[in-house]
This record gives structure tokens, C-alpha cells and sequence, in this order.
């Protein structure tokens, strides 16, 4: 657990932002930064900070896929964890998400449990690269 | 509508038929071509008359299809657009209203269990000691404060609600217009006949921007039914 951590979560809807940063807030992670689409995200992201990205795929402006095809050719942020948290429930976009370079999938609606279950296990991961 | 060519090839053997008759003076001869020369200049107006009758019939229910759609697309379906905005409103609204009443809520709750949390490490350490009296009164106090502020929130959150009734409405309605949109435009279509292969948006798109949330019924390739396959489907790729 490191309560540290900066996180971006990227979704259109305001109550969705505002229920991941509850749960996040609940997990022990107090620095939660939001945006409401790729467009937005990414030069917070190029310009900030961050150790998580948790982003919706479908948004107005850049979708998520297009976001995390953004990070992962961007030499800095190539390695950030991203979590994909959408209600896009497509076997292809899964792998399409995963050939692209996604670090977690949970698809809506989801419980605090499975957010918390994925955050572990990729931060784990990255602890063990 | 006959071209003169076809007029003169309809025509021309009864006119002949007449001046021959009016030559040889056989006047019995001439009454029959007349008649028979009247008889097919009637058919010929009668398919005319038919034939208008039709294109009008058709014009007229291209029309009142045509100004149904006007009425539709001019005044329906911006109202439509209006509706399904203030349901966006409502359920976001009801929502922020809900989260900020649970998040009055949530400290309540914390607060509440670390005071029994102390109070039972000081009932430990201490036992039924009077010295622990005024802390349990004060619990007692700050429980009651507390659960009644709870209450009152709860009694709110039921209340925000309320919110599915009225979008509910505003959704079937807008289901209604779009049945008469689909139906005025089925009949369009049939009128128009075949227009060949109808061109739809490329799944290419819809996978890149996203399809929205999966709806019972309504089928945009195969998906997953729950966390476990998306689990299932990554551990097959090796994540």
C-alpha cells in the first residue's frame, strides 16, 4: 500500500469520477486528479506527475483506447499503469485493449472489491518488474 | 402517354378502314371503324385517367408522409433532444445528490466506531470504573446526534429517488416519437422502393470509440457477461 501513489481517473461523467474517487479515497489513496477525456488527460499527464491512469473507454473527444495508445508511445509515460474501467464488454476490445498495452480491465458496473483486487495486483507487478 | 408515333400505329388502320368505307360508300362499314376507332380512343384516355389517379394517390401519401416527417424532424425530435438532456440532468443531479448524502453519512459512521473503539480499550484498561461514565454518556449523546442526522439523510436519499419516475416518463415518450419516426420512415422507404445496399456506420468506428454499455437485445458482436470472463479472456493472452 503506498498512500502516495497520484492518480488520474479519466471518465465523462462526473458521478462516475466522483464514485472511483470515493473508492479511491477508501483504499487509502488520498491523491486523486480528474479529467473528462483523453483530450484533457493527456497533457496532465505529460505535464504531471502520475503513477495510475484509471480510464473510461467511451468519451467524447479521445476515447480511452486512443488515451492509452497516446501513453504507451510517449517515452515518459510508456510505463504507467493503466486501468481500463468501462462498460465496453467486447471480446475484441478487450484484446484490442490488450494488444494495445492495458495494464487492467474491469468492466461496469464493478464493486470496490474487484477496483481494489486489480489496483493490488498491477502495482504488485510493476513492484516485481 | 402515347407518343404520336404509337398514335398514328393505333389509330391509322381504322382511319383507312373509314376512307375506304366513305370511297366504296358502305355506309355499314363506316359506322363499324368509327365505333371500333372511338372504342380505342376511350381505352386510351381511360389508361390516361388511371394512370393520374395514381401518381396523385401516390402523391398525396408521399406528402402526408413527407409532412409528417417535417412536423417530425422540425418540432418532435429537437424536443426530443431537450428531453433526454434534462434526463442527463436529473439522473446527474439525483446522483451528486445521493453521493453528497452519503458522504455526510460516512464520517458520522467512522466517528461513531472510533468512539466504541476507544470506549471498549478504556473499558479494558479500566473496567466498569465510575472515572468511564461521563466518555459513555457523552458516546451515548453523540450516538443519538448522530443516528438522527443519519436517519434524516436516508430519509433524503429515498427522496432523490424520485428521479426515475420523472426520466422514466420523459424516456417513454421519446420511445413513442422514435416508434412514428420509425414507422413514417419505413413507409418512405417503402414508397421509394429499393435504393440499394443501405450503408451503415463501420464497425471499425464503433470499436475504437466504443460501443456504450451492453443492452439485453441488442447485439454488437460477442461480449463478455461479467468480470470473471474479462479475467478468463485476459489470463488466455497472457496477462
Amino acid at each position: 500500500m503506498q498512500p502516495n501513489l497520484n492518480f488520474l481517473v479519466v471518465d465523462d461523467f462526473s458521478t462516475m469520477r466522483r464514485i472511483i474517487k470515493n473508492l479511491l479515497h477508501d483504499l487509502g489513496y488520498a491523491n486523486v486528479t480528474e479529467a473528462d477525456d483523453g483530450k484533457t488527460a493527456l497533457p496532465l499527464l505529460k505535464d504531471g506527475n502520475f503513477d495510475f491512469l484509471i480510464t473510461d473507454w467511451n468519451m467524447p473527444g479521445m476515447p480511452g483506447l486512443e488515451l492509452l495508445k497516446q501513453v504507451r508511445a510517449d517515452a515518459r509515460l510508456a510505463k504507467l499503469p493503466v486501468l481500463m474501467l468501462t462498460a465496453e464488454a467486447k471480446r475484441e476490445q478487450i484484446v484490442e485493449a490488450a494488444q494495445a498495452g492495458v495494464s487492467g480491465y474491469v468492466i461496469k458496473p464493478f464493486t470496490a472489491a474487484t477496483l481494489k483486487e486489480k489496483i493490488d495486483k498491477i502495482l504488485a507487478a510493476r513492484a516485481a518488474a | 402517354m402515347t407518343t404520336p408515333a404509337q398514335e398514328f400505329d393505333l389509330y391509322a388502320p381504322w382511319v383507312t378502314a373509314m376512307s375506304r368505307a366513305l370511297d366504296d360508300g358502305d355506309g355499314d362499314g363506316f359506322r363499324t371503324a368509327l365505333a371500333a376507332f372511338d372504342q380505342s380512343r376511350n381505352a386510351e384516355v381511360t389508361q390516361q385517367v388511371r394512370r393520374i389517379a395514381i401518381d396523385l394517390h401516390g402523391a398525396l401519401e408521399r406528402f402526408r408522409i413527407e409532412s409528417k416527417l417535417i412536423d417530425l424532424a422540425q418540432h418532435q425530435v429537437p424536443d426530443a433532444r431537450h428531453r433526454l438532456a434534462h434526463v442527463l440532468r436529473l439522473t446527474d443531479d439525483a446522483a451528486h445528490r445521493t453521493m453528497d448524502l452519503v458522504e455526510r453519512c460516512c464520517p458520522l459512521a467512522d466517528q461513531l466506531a472510533e468512539q466504541a473503539e476507544q470506549l471498549i480499550l478504556a473499558y479494558d484498561a479500566e473496567g466498569s470504573a465510575p472515572t468511564l461514565k461521563p466518555q459513555l454518556l457523552a458516546f451515548l449523546k453523540q450516538a443519538g446526534t448522530s443516528m438522527a442526522a443519519v436517519r434524516s439523510n436516508l430519509a433524503e436519499v429515498l427522496l432523490a429517488q424520485g428521479y426515475q419516475d420523472l426520466s422514466g416518463q420523459i424516456i417513454r415518450s421519446v420511445m413513442t416519437l422514435v416508434a412514428e419516426l420509425e414507422e413514417a420512415l419505413g413507409e418512405l422507404v417503402r414508397i421509394a422502393g429499393p435504393v440499394g445496399a443501405a450503408t451503415g456506420c463501420s464497425a471499425e468506428a464503433g470499436v475504437a470509440r466504443g460501443h456504450g454499455p451492453a443492452v439485453p437485445g441488442i447485439n454488437h458482436g460477442h461480449a463478455v457477461s461479467g468480470q470473471q470472463d474479462v479475467d478468463a479472456l485476459l489470463s488466455d493472452l497472457g496477462m
